[in-house]
């Protein structure tokens, strides 16, 4: 399989092919990390496009010595998701755990239509639900850690914190998803 | 006890990871089994990353990446009814395809003589179920029963072949025995009264058309198909 580098590379010479090999290569990746973020299949699908317009634009300003193509792309993600929710700002008050939980009680009594109700019924899906209600910071280090199985090295690299920093929020964000969990009775095992 | 509770959770995901020195992790586990309030967030943390990475990914929408590459390279070139007709003609030409269509076609005629239905005379009628059962069996019959009469038409056949060649068999005796002996105290023209080759072949011989006889009678269908 030809790396991405080199398709990069094929791109900007203008390649349509290799472009579309690129787009097909980590659409589901970003699409995934958009989801898992935001916990809405429209939205994720409105940002992983955002993403690759960002991608295609930018990609002359990508270089490998810089660390690798799908680093960069989860970076250019992440800036994308956080000034989504910067826009949003619908869940900034999930930034605490005792702010978060009154937030997660109107959640839980508002309306559901019967197909989100039954994601909610599956511990993925209560996983989930619980995702989103960690801060921003705390969700991303978890989804990159343990949900995209990234090194701290890149992580790190996505986030441009210092490596202390990344330990520190995957840590915190794990007490706090467990927590969650507990407080909506659920118990993963 | 030398840990705290809250190096405990400090601690926690590099205890996870097995990131800790065995000395920190002695540490590490001794406060937990000791302390009331670690254990279960160590064990509830253990669960929700086991979880988070058992979590699988999730399928991006089809019109994802069609929607990517509109934004980016431009949508595809766009094709004429008639280019779409002519291309899907094309796309059908295949021997794929043709394998597949008369694989179709000869069950459809199969299934279609087989449930008697008439392209002469057809009838609503023959479209009911009942009708097309009905039809079906009796021509699950007749195929039966026109397999069972061909099978014993061979017999028969077989059978005569059979005699034919065991009277020729018969017939065809060693020549010593059919030919005529010297009998050198025999004068010519006189008989002896001692060989009678020839009125023993005429009765074989009457005998043979006895039994063709006698199988024509039986099934003279067979009969003249098969000699005349």
């Amino acid at each position: 399989m030809e790396q991405d580098a080199q398709l990069v590379q094929r791109c900007l010479q203008g390649d349509g092919s290799a472009w579309e090999e690129l787009v097909r290569r980590h659409s589901r990746r970003i699409f995934n990390v958009c989801y898992r973020f935001v916990g809405n299949r429209t939205e994720a699908e409105d940002i992983s496009q955002e993403v690759f317009l960002r991608v295609y634009r930018t990609l002359g300003s990508y270089r490998s010595a810089h660390g690798g193509f799908a680093t960069w792309m989860t970076s250019v993600t992440r800036n994308l998701l956080i000034d989504h929710y910067r826009r949003t700002k619908r869940d900034r008050q999930t930034d605490s755990l005792d702010d978060a939980m009154p937030v997660v009680e109107n959640k839980e009594s508002s309306a559901r239509r019967p197909d989100q109700q039954a994601l909610l019924n599956e511990l993925s899906g209560q996983v989930q639900s619980a995702l989103t209600r960690l801060s921003p910071e705390l969700r991303e280090a978890v989804i990159l850690r343990d949900l995209q199985q990234l090194e701290y090295a890149e992580i790190q690299q996505v986030l441009e914190v210092p490596e202390g920093t990344v330990k520190s929020r995957i840590n915190r964000g794990r007490i706090e998803l467990a927590k969650i969990l507990q407080q909506m009775g659920v118990r993963p095992s | 006890m030398t840990w705290t509770c809250d190096q405990i959770e400090v601690q926690l995901s590099d205890y996870l990871e097995g990131l800790l020195q065995a000395s920190e992790r002695a540490e590490f586990e001794a406060h937990v089994a000791a302390c009331p309030e670690c254990a279960p967030l160590v064990a509830s943390v253990k669960n929700v990353m086991t979880e988070l990475r058992s979590m699988e990914s999730i399928e991006a929408p089809s019109r994802l990446v069609r929607s990517i590459l509109d934004q980016t390279v431009g949508p595809r070139e766009k094709v004429s009814p008639w280019q779409a007709i002519q291309n899907l003609i094309r796309g059908l030409a295949t021997p794929k395809f043709a394998y597949g269509f008369a694989s179709v076609m000869a069950t459809f005629v199969i299934l279609f003589s087989a449930s008697g239905l008439s392209l002469r005379k057809p009838k609503l009628a023959d479209l009911q179920p009942a009708n097309v059962y009905r039809n079906a069996d009796r021509r699950l019959h007749l195929v039966y029963a026109n397999s069972v009469k061909y099978v014993s038409d061979l017999r028969v056949v077989y059978e005569i072949q059979s005699r034919l060649r065991q009277d020729q068999n018969e017939l065809q005796v060693t020549p010593q025995e059919n030919s005529p002996k010297s009998t050198p105290d025999k004068d010519p023209g006189q008989t002896d009264d001692r060989t009678h080759s020839q009125p023993k072949q005429q009765n074989r011989a009457n005998e043979i058309g006895r039994q063709f006889e006698m199988l024509a009678a039986e099934c003279p269908v067979v009969w003249e198909r098969s000699f005349r």
